[in-house]
């Protein structure tokens, strides 16, 4: 069948169309490949613009969020914290406002963006006081003739003072007019500021610490840094019309955050500790320093652990500097005697505290020791020749306590030397903070150190040298029936809130001495704040403390316990548990002087610290809540 | 039998000019017969064009994560900022200064609490 006529030639002028449409194309491609060809083998770019059109691929590090550090009740005591470094780009807008046709024109925007850089100077210097005015114009204003395009203006200012910052003349027209440049860095903060520094410890931002500065640094900070400070991932960056986006084709390393620190402190009584230290020492000229611990009796958890010594930077006024909890060794003074009396009860030489040994004008026989003159007080105010342990122990008589080690171990001092190892006195053990010093306890087989007056000595307080976290962890297990547990700071090791790694309350020793014992040591104890030398201090406390107050004196380098005027480095402590009928706290406390003429006993300063926590925590621990019951209809 | 055909130069030519026309006419692919491998060439091409136009869309869907990441990260910067004002506002002797300033009569307990059972 034929087409009609009219159809054929509207076909033609159709088909005459598309190829000239097709022409038209191919001729188009032709070109393009033409210059394709050009662009490919030909033509040579201008290197500098080749350079900046070029997507440049860089290796970033990806720093990982350091844990948190957290109190036993989940408060944050140390935290990462963003703050923001503020640049200056001096030479925004300067080209444009020099190309400008109109050089009038140009030169007023030039001065209105001086004048907005004066008014952003003066408004940095009210927002932050040690930015000068004077000086930022003049360093913009140099900045802006030789072309400095990276001026520091601030740093480390937190995000209320950056947006307050932003919105000043010239930085709220932005980066491109304003030349601000913003950069985001995590350093460390601490809520709670200076409080429990020395256990906490301290560190300014997650770069991550060297070695030798973790073994410096004695906070939990510097002991769990590997755990807080996670793993360091990497990427490769590319620039794109979208910005700089990370490169897909090149390796990706996750960084991986840093675990939580769950510790053990109660940051309400590590305040109150504080407090109440700080009530007592920081008036007077002559305290060296002073520290405070105190400690769960059943799991040997450290709820406050306050270590104050003078800081010189800040006008010698009482900071967390030095942890003379675990690093500073002296000998304990009557701390010790409960050592002493825990032996002769334990070994089976006295069955009751009732039992009197003669007073023998305060001499301790077969020793060359000196005289106990405060016996003969004794003798004539109860007109008698004997005196009880628990007397003895009331009024702590250095006597009593160097008679009863002597008589009882003379035969064999290695066998109240091995008492006190066994009371955990003699070792070290695995703490968790850097830093914890093995006490002192001379060897009887070592003539070097021991002579004939040692072992007495030994009996009330010297001739040993302990922290005072070893004679609390001693006192504690008194208090826990005479099963020692380990002091420990970390609970657990958390991710997200997930425990990952459980710590938890250890075992030192079992038992260091039966229960009965145990109570008997409570009873002595008790007399030593009801009617012995911590009675006045104790006096108001409202719960009954069972405790013992020790003085000793720091020797000189000469080796005396005085200098030539007479002075005296006292270290006064005081270490109890309560309440005394079911005991859930230890606590200690020891104040260290200058060479002082004055007296600072631990019945004293550290009682009345101790008491002033006792009462907090007692009147607010949910442990001692008094109960009612509800009678039933 | 039949010699095999030799190849000379101006087959060549012939060739490219034959190619050259088919071309200029819009007969390149009909004269090579390629009509029936039409569907083949069709998809390659839209394979082609989904790969650039992923490529694309990834480009921009990166894009869109960074800006993300960016917010993300300044929304954690005002929960690190108020989570430790908050903090520090938390401590016992801070609040009691607090009060204090405020006139407040609060005041730590000075008895323990009451459980009733």
């Amino acid at each position: 069948m034929r087409l009609p006529q009219q159809s054929t030639k509207s076909r033609d002028r159709i088909g005459l169309v598309l190829y000239i449409f097709y022409v038209l194309m191919l001729v188009l491609a032709a070109l393009v490949l033409v210059k394709l060809v050009y662009f490919q083998i030909i033509w040579k770019p201008d290197p500098k613009i080749a350079g900046a059109l070029t997507p440049s691929i860089v290796k970033r590090t990806i720093e990982p969020v350091r844990g948190n550090i957290i109190d036993c009740n989940g408060r944050l005591l140390a935290m990462s914290y963003p703050v923001y470094d503020i640049h200056m780009d001096c030479t925004v807008m300067k080209a444009e406002f020099g190309k400008m046709k109109n050089k009038d024109k140009g030169r007023q925007r030039e001065e209105e963006w001086m004048r907005k850089a004066r008014a952003l100077a003066e408004g940095l210097a009210e927002l932050n006081p040690s930015v000068n005015a004077d000086k930022l114009y003049t360093q913009i204003k140099e900045g802006r003739s030789s072309g400095r395009k990276y001026l520091p203006i601030v740093k480390g200012v937190d995000r209320t003072t950056m947006l307050k910052i932003k919105s000043l003349p010239l930085y709220n027209e932005g980066a491109n007019r304003g030349g601000m440049i913003v950069e985001t860095r995590n350093v460390r903060k601490y809520p709670y500021g200076r409080l429990a520094r020395r256990t906490i410890g301290f560190v300014r931002d997650n770069k991550g610490l060297p070695e030798e500065e973790i073994k410096g640094n004695p906070g939990l900070e510097g002991r769990y840094d590997a755990i807080l400070h996670g793993k360091d991932g990497r990427e490769y960056l590319k620039q794109t019309d979208r910005g700089r986006v990370r490169n897909y084709d090149s390796s990706y390393v996750r960084a991986v955050d840093g675990k939580d620190l769950r510790t053990t402190l109660n940051i309400d009584y590590q305040d109150v500790a504080d407090r109440a230290l700080h009530d007592q020492i920081d008036t007077l000229d002559d305290i060296e320093g002073a520290c405070l611990v105190l400690m769960e009796v059943k799991t040997g958890a450290i709820r406050a652990m306050v270590n104050l010594s003078r800081d010189p930077n800040r006008g010698g006024a009482f900071e967390e500097i030095t942890n003379f909890a675990i690093g500073r060794r002296c000998e304990p003074g009557s701390v010790f005697k409960t050592v002493t009396l825990l032996s002769v009860l334990s070994d089976g030489y006295y069955k009751s505290l009732d039992e009197t040994i003669p007073t023998n004008h305060g001499i301790v026989k077969n020793t060359k020791m000196r005289q106990d003159v405060h016996i003969l007080d004794w003798e004539r105010e109860h007109k008698t020749k004997e005196i009880s342990l628990l007397d003895g122990f009331k009024i702590s008589s250095n006597y009593v306590y160097g008679a009863l080690a002597v008589e009882n171990y003379a035969k064999n001092p290695r066998q109240y030397v091995e008492k006190v190892y066994s009371y955990g006195l003699g070792d070290t053990f695995d703490f968790d903070l850097e830093g914890l010093l093995t006490p002192l306890v001379p060897n009887p087989s070592d003539k070097a150190v021991w002579s004939n007056t040692t072992l007495g000595t030994m009996g009330f307080g010297y001739s040993t040298e302990e922290t005072p976290l070893h004679i609390l962890t001693f006192y504690n297990a008194i208090a826990n029936k005479g099963k020692m547990v380990k002091p420990y700071l970390v609970e657990d090791i958390e991710k997200a809130g997930n425990v990952t790694d459980r710590r938890g309350p250890s075992v030192l020793n079992a038992s260091i001495c039966s229960r009965a014992i145990a109570d008997t040591m409570t009873r002595a104890l008790l007399s030593v704040t009801e009617d012995g030398t911590a009675r006045y201090s104790m006096r108001g406390v409202k719960c009954k403390v069972a405790g013992k107050t020790g003085t000793s004196f720091g020797t000189f380098p000469g080796g005396g316990y005085s200098d030539a005027s007479g002075r005296r480095l006292y270290r006064g402590t005081f270490v109890g548990y309560f309440p005394a009928e079911d005991p859930r706290y230890t606590a200690i406390s020891v104040v260290y002087s200058n060479p002082t003429r004055k007296s600072y006993q631990g019945g004293g300063i550290p009682a009345r610290a101790i008491k002033t926590l006792v009462n907090y925590v007692y009147t607010n621990d949910p442990e001692f809540r008094s109960k009612i019951e509800k009678k039933s209809k | 039998m039949e010699q095999k055909r030799k190849w000379k130069l101006s087959d060549l030519w012939e060739l490219l000019r034959n190619g050259f026309s088919a071309i200029i006419t819009g007969n390149l692919l009909l004269r090579l017969n390629a009509g029936k491998y039409f569907n083949h060439i069709a998809y390659t091409f839209v394979l082609f064009w989904i790969l650039i136009f992923e490529s694309l869309m990834a480009e921009n869907a990166l894009g869109k994560i960074e800006k993300n990441n960016a917010k993300i990260k300044e929304m954690e910067i005002v929960y690190a900022d108020k989570t430790f004002k908050v903090a520090s506002m938390s401590r016992r002797s801070e609040v009691e200064k607090r009060l204090a300033e405020l006139g407040s009569t609060v005041k730590e307990p000075e008895q323990q609490a009451i459980t009733i059972e």
